[in-house]
């Protein structure tokens, strides 16, 4: 299990991006954390990641504390971030340079043919559209069979069509292990098709707002009623959580608390 | 079909892509060549009609007879042996020093603080204007000439090496880090590939400058080398004795920076892909 336990994160310049973070995320969950910008979205994901430090709580998974890149995590960042010196298979297989070579070169191809892409093992990776490109940095991460897979707006910068298709995607290649998927978007739509919670985050500081869980079947479907009702719902937290007029959650930050005493 | 034997399949035909790139090549060559032997031939054919005497211009033809003579008598060999042993040592010196001030000040700021003003203004200073201290301090023979010619090539290999890691992507670096790589395996896995094509530049200019101080070394005292042989032919009025030195100096030059190409080639393939790609366009 993931705990994060009143993770912070203020940085030497004074920014205050993340404040007392808490939350329980369990094996093979999917949990989206969605809000406005400067929440601290981005910030938390590095930091479950290891690469940045928080500067004050905890993090670990299974007990380990995490304040480093942890083998059993993968990150998969917004733009692929392919090495451009490696062609496809060895961008795949980067992560398993500790693996024999032959048992290496079988997990990629399997992973390439997952996405896909058995037929773009040999090819340099600025001959990829961006979608191909993202499909092979989903490879990259999920070949190490990491227990917890970490997604920062990973389908931001593509089409609407090919996001579409890569979300279903995801969904398909998570059923193979069921590794803890943590995504951070600005999506709702996304959110809401993807996620078994939903985690709304407030900014200035960035903090939890609301917790939506999503009790949807999979596959989702994205015209039913209940998913309309879903999204509705979202949007309305983050509406609320840009408010500022609208307290936290836990109160701590109630200005006229007193009142209600 | 599993998916291993997919992979192992060639997704495009190979040979036939090679040999139209290949023609494309020699027709490329073909048309550079086309302006400097009309230009021979003319002036060929200008002193064969009597038109100059071709005394202070020698025509191609004198040019190549004198080569052949040079050749034959061995002297070619001997000063091209004594040039390019030269620039070998300094090029080797000078890119050794290169690399490792380049690396250092390109990786720590702090050093790069510490370094970078005073070598930017040693870089300043024009190479000849060393020649008298190398002189005082390396004597008159080789060491002084190996020395010009190793600051010459230090100084584009400095900045390439310090630009290029300064310039490797950071988002790049990350996914090196997120692999859980650090140290030494990071800058063997991510830094250098990273830094290798404006490393090749570097080298290459590093090269051509290397050259260029060879000569001025050469100019300016030498008993043999491709230089002396330029010097010589002033003092004796050979005028196609230096222009067949200078053909020697392209020869070589050229020659030497197409194995520099030829080394690296293999390690830069990737970049291929998009020129080839943008040629096709």
């Amino acid at each position: 299990m993931l705990v994060l336990d009143h993770v912070a994160k203020t940085y030497p310049n004074g920014v205050n991006a993340l404040e007392r973070f808490s939350a329980e995320i369990n094996p093979g969950e999917i949990v989206a954390i969605i809000g406005g910008s400067g929440c601290g979205k981005s910030t938390l994901l590095r930091a479950i990641a290891g690469l940045d430090r928080a500067s004050g709580g905890a993090i670990t998974l299974d007990g380990d504390r995490i304040v480093a890149p942890h083998e059993k995590i993968g990150i998969i960042f917004q733009e692929p971030r392919l090495l451009p010196w490696l062609n496809v298979a060895d961008n795949v297989g980067f992560g398993l340079a500790d693996l024999p070579r032959k048992e290496r070169e079988e997990r990629v191809a399997i992973a390439l043919s997952r996405v896909g892409l058995a037929d773009k093992a040999g090819v340099w990776p600025r001959e990829l559209s961006g979608g191909q490109a993202q499909r092979v940095a989903i490879a990259r991460a999920l070949v190490p069979r990491p227990e917890v897979l970490l997604l920062d707006e990973p389908f931001s910068a593509l089409d609407a069509f090919t996001r579409r298709d890569l979300q279903d995607h995801l969904l398909d290649l998570w059923a193979d292990t069921r590794p803890t998927l943590i995504l951070v978007t600005h999506d709702v739509d996304e959110a809401v098709v993807l996620a078994d919670r939903i985690l709304v985050m407030r900014p200035r500081p960035g903090r939890l707002f609301e917790e939506i869980p999503v009790y949807l079947a999979r596959p989702r479907d994205r015209a039913s009623p209940l998913f309309e009702t879903l999204k509705r719902r979202v949007l309305t937290a983050l509406d609320r959580s840009l408010d500022r007029s609208v307290p936290d959650r836990d109160g701590k930050s109630i200005v006229g608390e007193g009142m209600w005493w | 079909m599993t998916a291993v034997e997919m992979t192992l399949t060639p997704t495009t035909d190979l040979p036939s892509v090679r040999r139209r790139s290949g023609a494309r090549h020699l027709k490329s060559i073909l048309l550079g060549v086309v302006l400097p032997v009309s230009l021979g031939a003319a002036w060929e054919l200008a002193v064969h009609l009597g038109w100059s005497d071709g005394r202070l211009v020698p025509p191609p033809s004198v040019i190549f007879t004198t080569l052949w003579e040079l050749a034959r008598t061995g002297e070619l060999w001997m000063h091209t042996k004594a040039t390019v042993l030269r620039v070998v040592a300094g090029f080797a010196l000078g890119v050794v020093a290169g690399t490792l001030v380049g690396a250092i000040a390109g990786y720590s700021s702090l050093s790069r603080r510490v370094l970078d003003p005073t070598l930017q203004a040693l870089r300043s200073i024009p190479s000849v204007a060393w020649v008298p201290l190398f002189i005082l301090w390396f004597g008159i023979f080789e060491a002084s000439k190996v020395a010009l010619i190793a600051v010459g090539v230090f100084f584009p290999v400095y900045l390439g090496v310090m630009g290029a890691i300064l310039g490797v992507d950071r988002k790049i670096v990350e996914v090196g880090r997120a692999f859980r790589l650090s140290g030494p395996a990071l800058v063997r896995r991510i830094l250098l590939p990273a830094v290798l094509p404006s490393y090749v530049v570097s080298l290459r200019s590093g090269l051509g400058l290397g050259w260029m101080f060879v000569v001025a070394a050469e100019l300016l005292g030498a008993s043999e080398g491709l230089g002396f042989l330029l010097i010589d032919g002033q003092q004796l009025g050979k005028p196609a004795q230096i222009v067949a030195a200078i053909v020697a100096f392209a020869v070589i030059g050229k020659a030497t920076d197409w194995l520099i190409e030829v080394a690296t080639a293999p390690f830069l393939r990737w970049q291929d892909a998009y020129g080839q790609q943008a040629g096709d366009a």
